[in-house]
């Protein structure tokens, strides 16, 4: 089949309102920008900009807005089951740009009807993730909100059952197995987008490529130059919605760069927007010119340390207690990340739906206390049968090999040598290694992280504790924790909901000390004085919010 | 990725026969060593680094380890005027804490840069000493068989070495490091591999360094060591030997070896700067000595992500490494010229 | 001459093979997989990606799987959709009476785990040519320093100059690329702002680079020449030059000068076949999309294929650089003879 271009394309215009960021961006290549596909944040980035899916979180408030969807509505049934009817907005192309004219093009089928998005294309873009041949990595985000989606995405139910259908070109219902109330959240997420059938069908795996692809967002692809940078260009077609206008910059590109790379850039003034390297946050925010550039923004992610909650040592609370009071995570930030983060009490990070403000729950929230700690460790002691620190054998702390980590590993093994008397090895591991490592049989201590997928506490302390949750590691296994996140999970109302979160906290970081939380992630970025960028609070840049004078 | 420097095998052929002089030979080089000022400059701080590195712990002011997380990326007042993309904290953009407690600043734990640069000469030249030793010895007896024994194990060996020369060393030594350190979790207790990273763990992460430096660095050795035996080998006084009836082993040491030290001592030793910086290069790529133990190579290669705003903090251990290196050069520049005077071009 | 040349490619041939084999069984044995990740996929998508990409199978399987799809050629006389497993370095388009869509495809050296979309072909056409044109640039930079600083110190040997000389060439070799690429990108790109920090694509950003990775090795070189220059000014045949009168220009131009490189020349084999296929450290701090990176980047994301090829492309240019160093001595010292 080929796809024929409906001409009447609009130039770009070319000059000023372009942007060169590097935002979220490492070296190397994208693994991909196919929603079904895409893992990473610098992937997912790209796609925010180029596929807009049912709903679309606000990256300023972080809310749940509306995508290509007008709106929508949700019944819950007599079986539990929730129906939502999304209706989508009519007549957004699907577009792609043309290297010979140079424009934006909108694209036409074998009949030379102009492609719009349609029901159908969200229905098989959903179907496409959770299709077990596509062996998409974040499907398994998607498959609790679909009645019959586990079975499918399994291999072992048909499509024909998954609870998504088309009712008409304009109109998509899903169901969802019970009543989590940002399920529409999951809906708009990027592996629940829709996706150009014809064209995935006529390309194979390189329907990606710029020639090729099909987009349907505020930008359109441009160019992809491997392992260099990739270049978006203004969608005149995109027709704006609730919460993404049309784009007012002419083109993006974003450039694959590691980030003292990044800063030597834009110090050199070619780089518009970028991530400040650590090592330069004194030196940036010392500096008039710089630290007037410089702004940081939120990211949802936690940086804790981990124990092994089943055997050795770790497997004692009141052991896991006392190293986590000992950690002293404002130093940490002060000295070592100098980023402005904010210590973490808890693991859920504050800016997500429902989840607990360390303020408003002080004494549940894990702190710093050197007495305390003592203490605890002296209880651990008595109760692993120990006369002191020695006895326990040799503790290692494993970590993977960033500079960022090796340094906080250092930082601490000092602390719970001061504090403690107890010694432990540093043992830095290669990263894809200890990764594989950790879900296998993780290290008594180690070092993890959590970012979020879709922005709600559920996907904190369900999602990564809950006992049966293949994302936890530690082996923490506590009924009443598992009581309190599964029942906040399907409440609807938020004040309850942080009230429950807030006890699931205090079990997990303070009572059984399962973790200890360091802290909650930022941006440290500089953006160019003439650039005005959307303040972004979720980790995700929004581009089609950017603008550039002069 | 940087190429060891060959030694020329097809060069110093049959310039062998002074040395049966034996000792004078020996008290000639010395003389001819001493007179060499760059040489024996070279000498002196490769003796004085041995030194410092042995009482490490008498000189450092400060424990390796010691954090104090309050003078992290500290430096006192001359080493900021010293470097011209330093500002003092007080001065306009002026970013860096002041400190006159550390003498060269500290790094971004607030740990003493002098103290670590004195401990860190404790792994570099470790490196320097172990890496060749490891060439020597393997490269040796694959070079020594190879020569000695000729023919169908000659080839052999010699094809092993082509072989281990067409690898990318530095993906052997990844894929080892990251099989022994990555596989100590899962590895079962009492397994090779457990006690192999068990030790590695001992020593500060250095045994795979070590091992990763030695596999990387014997080839050329057995390929000079066995052009120099089949020159040697031919010798009347090896005849001689044999025909008094020495077995084969006597034979090599006593007789081959000796004369066959002086080029391999030349090559070693100026291929013991690439070991150095080697080590370095595996520090930069996140495979190097397990923190806190400092080293060189580690120091230089997490200061240079911070290079402009914190220069002290590479350029000092740099510059450690720098003047080994340059001892070691123009030693072993000196013992050439002082064992091989044909190479000076002055008789 | 050709007997020598057909020779050298069997043993490349069985050199191929044996590093194949050896690096096959090393890379299975480093722990974690290709589709390891902080946030673990769920067992049974990485069940689904393995068995996408034949993982799931015994090792001596993949590895016939993997030979296979280089060696076997294969026609194919329907439409393939153009996938990560249908990409051949020589496809060509049959003649249509073998059907429309008949082709003829051969050496295809597998996917990339780390691109949804591309293979290890297209990482060899699209960045083996940066690489390629950085390792020639960062070769004439050693060799236009290190050849005339290394005669220059052999004539004033054990002069001032010399030492000054050598003295220079020290500090090539002894500053390490990792402090010097930095420096350097700081001062001319940032400070001065006279050349391009990172990238690639125009004349002036291979300056930078190629510099930082020239200057280390033309030290070496400075020092081989020197070194072999000396001990062939003491050779009978200079001796002889100089009798017969010849100016001393001549003798080192015309005779002494070709004898010296042999030397030189053995270096070049390797050199030629470590910046020709990428350096890490220069790539990575100047961003350069070459082959460089991937030969760390490979093993860190557990890119079997990736691996393979890098490897394979390594010892295949080590070997064959070998081989033209081998016929350059022949060419030097008509006294050596290959049968």
């Amino acid at each position: 089949m080929m796809l024929a271009v409906v001409g009447g394309g609009i130039m770009a215009q070319d000059g000023g309102g372009t942007v060169v960021s590097a935002i979220s961006m490492v070296s190397g290549d994208l693994l991909t920008i196919d929603p079904a596909q895409a893992e990473a944040s610098s992937q997912i980035e790209v796609i925010n900009q180029i596929f807009i899916g049912l709903t679309n979180q606000d990256v300023v408030t972080a809310e749940t807005g509306l995508g290509i969807a007008t709106g929508f509505t949700a019944e819950p049934q007599d079986d539990g089951t929730v129906v939502y009817t999304f209706t989508l907005q009519e007549g957004i192309p699907w577009v792609r740009y043309n290297a010979d004219s140079g424009a934006v093009e909108q694209l036409t089928d074998a009949d030379g009807n102009p492609m719009v998005v349609t029901a159908q294309d969200v229905v098989y873009g959903m179907l496409r993730s959770l299709n077990p041949e596509t062996a998409s990595p974040y499907s398994y985000v998607l498959v609790p909100y679909i009645v019959g989606a586990a079975e499918f995405n399994a291999g072992t139910g048909a499509a024909d059952a998954v609870g998504v259908v088309a009712v008409d070109d304009l109109t998509v219902q899903i169901t969802a197995p019970d009543a989590a109330s940002f399920a529409p959240a999951i809906y708009g997420l990027w592996m629940s987008r829709p996706q150009p059938q014809a064209i995935i069908e006529e390309f194979g795996d390189v329907w990606t490529e710029p020639e090729n692809i099909a987009t349907n967002g505020p930008f359109a692809l441009k160019e992809w130059a491997h392992d260099e940078s990739i270049t978006m260009i203004r969608n005149p077609f995109w027709p704006g919605s609730d919460s993404i206008p049309q784009a007012q910059l002419e083109e993006v590109t974003l450039r694959f760069l590691d980030t003292p790379q990044q800063f030597a850039e834009y110090q050199a003034g070619t780089l518009d927007a970028i991530q400040v390297p650590a090592d330069q946050l004194a030196f940036v925010q010392a500096d008039p010119t710089l630290s007037a550039e410089y702004v940081t923004g939120g990211n949802p992610c936690t940086y804790y340390v981990g124990f092994d909650n089943t055997e050795g040592p770790s497997a004692n609370a009141h052991f896991r207690r006392a190293l986590s009071m000992s950690i002293d995570r404002q130093a940490i930030i002060d000295n070592i990340l100098q980023g402005g983060q904010e210590a973490a009490g808890f693991f859920t990070y504050p800016g997500l739906n429902a989840a607990p403000q360390q303020e408003d729950f002080p004494d549940a929230a894990i702190h710093y206390d050197t007495a305390a700690a003592q203490a605890e460790f002296a209880l651990a002691l008595e109760e692993l049968g120990a006369a002191s620190a020695a006895d326990l054998g040799q503790l290692s702390y494993v970590f993977n090999d960033t500079a960022t980590h090796t340094a906080i590993a250092q930082a601490i093994q000092q602390m719970w040598s001061e504090t403690l008397g107890l010694e432990v090895i540093l043992e830095a591991r290669e990263s894809t290694g200890y990764f594989a490592g950790l879900s296998e049989d993780a290290p008594t201590i180690y070092r993890a992280g959590w970012c979020q997928d879709y922005s709600d506490a559920n996907n904190f302390l369900y999602d990564v504790f809950f006992s049966a949750s293949s994302q936890n590691d530690t082996g923490f296994v506590n009924a009443d924790y598992d009581a309190l996140v599964a029942e906040a999970r399907v409440e609807g109302d938020t004040a309850v909901r942080v009230d429950l979160y807030s006890q699931a906290e205090q079990i997990l970081v303070n009572e059984q000390a399962a973790i200890a939380p360091i802290y909650f992630y930022n941006l440290q970025l500089l953006v160019k004085p003439n650039v005005e960028r959307a303040p972004s609070v979720t980790g995700n840049e929004a581009y089609y919010l950017w603008s550039r004078s002069s | 990725m940087a190429v060891a420097e060959q030694p020329s095998t097809t060069g110093n052929v049959a310039k062998i026969e002074k040395k049966i002089q034996g000792e004078s030979l020996w008290s000639d080089s010395w003389r001819r060593l001493r007179r060499n000022r760059l040489a024996l400059m070279g000498g002196i701080i490769i003796i004085g680094a041995v030194l410092i590195a042995i009482f490490a712990s008498l000189i450092a002011p400060f424990p390796y380890d010691k954090q104090t997380l309050s003078d992290a990326n500290s430096a006192p007042m001359w080493v900021i005027n010293l470097f011209p993309t330093m500002k003092a904290q007080g001065e306009p953009g002026g970013y860096v804490k002041v400190s006159d407690l550390y003498f060269l600043g500290a790094d971004n734990l607030g740990r003493d840069l002098f103290s670590r640069i004195i401990y860190g000469s404790r792994i570099s030249l470790a490196v320097a000493f172990i890496g060749p030793l490891f060439s020597i010895v393997v490269g040796m007896i694959v070079g020594l068989i190879a020569g000695y024994t000729g023919g169908k194990t000659d080839n052999l060996l010699m094809r092993a070495v082509d072989l281990m020369y067409a690898f990318p060393t530095t993906l052997f030594v990844i894929l080892l490091l990251a099989i022994f350190r990555g596989g100590a979790s899962e590895a079962p207790q009492g397994s090779f591999i457990y006690t192999m990273s068990l030790i590695d763990r001992q020593m500060g992460g250095l045994l795979f360094v070590f091992i990763g430096i030695g596999l990387t660095s014997w080839m050329g050795m057995a390929r000079l060591v066995r052009g120099q035996v089949l020159s040697v080998r031919e010798k009347e006084y090896i005849e001689a030997a044999k025909s008094l009836g020495a077995r084969n082993r006597s034979v090599v040491v006593r007789h081959i070896m000796p004369n066959i030290l002086g080029p391999i001592i030349i090559a070693e030793t100026l291929t013991i700067p690439t070991y150095i910086s080697y080590e370095a290069f595996l520090s930069f790529i996140g495979l190097g000595v397990n923190p806190p133990t400092p080293s060189w190579g580690s120091m230089i290669s997490e200061g240079a992500q911070r290079i402009t705003s914190y220069p002290n903090q590479a350029l000092f251990p740099a510059m450690a490494l720098f003047l080994v290196m340059f001892a070691f050069n123009f030693l072993g520049d000196g013992l050439r010229d002082a064992l091989d005077p044909r190479m000076r071009g002055s008789d | 001459m050709a007997k020598f040349i057909f020779r050298r490619i069997l043993w490349m041939i069985l050199v191929l093979f044996l590093v194949s084999v050896i690096t096959f069984g090393m890379m299975h044995a480093v722990p974690g997989g290709p589709f390891s990740r902080e946030k673990p996929l769920p067992a049974a998508t990485v069940a689904l990606l393995n068995a996408k990409y034949h993982l799931d199978e015994p090792l001596f399987v993949q590895y016939l799987y993997y030979v296979g799809d280089i060696v076997v050629p294969r026609i194919t006389l329907e439409r393939t959709p153009p996938s990560q497993s249908e990409n051949y370095l020589i496809d060509i388009d049959l003649p249509d009476i073998f059907g429309e869509e008949a082709h003829f495809k051969w050496v295809n050296f597998g996917p990339t785990y780390t691109s949804r979309s591309r293979t290890v072909n297209d990482i060899f056409r699209e960045n083996l040519p940066n690489s390629v044109q950085l390792g020639i640039a960062a070769l004439c930079v050693s060799l236009a320093i290190g050849m005339p600083l290394g005669v220059f110190t052999a004539l004033k040997r054990n002069t001032r100059w010399d030492y000054a000389g050598m003295s220079v060439a020290i500090i090539g070799v002894s500053v390490p690329v990792i402090i010097s690429a930095p420096l350097m990108q700081y001062l001319f790109g940032v400070q001065w702002k006279i050349l391009p920090v990172t990238g690639w694509g125009t004349p002036a950003h291979v300056i930078l680079p190629a510099f930082a990775l020239g200057f280390v090795n033309s030290a070496l070189i400075a020092r081989l020449t020197r070194a072999s220059l000396l001990q062939v000014l003491n050779e009978d045949f200079i001796r002889t030059a100089r009798a017969k009168g010849l100016a001393e220009r001549r003798v080192i131009s015309l005779h002494a000068l070709k004898n010296s490189l042999i030397p030189v020349v053995t270096i070049l084999g390797p050199l030629a076949a470590a910046l020709l296929t990428g350096t890490f450290v220069v790539e990575t701090v100047f961003s350069v999309p070459g082959m460089g990176r991937y030969f760390i980047t490979s093993i860190r994301a557990r890119d079997y294929p990736v691996i393979m090829g890098t490897v394979l492309l390594y010892a295949a240019v080590l070997i064959i650089a070998n081989l033209v160093v081998d016929l350059i001595y022949a060419w030097i010292d008509p006294r050596i003879r290959y049968d």
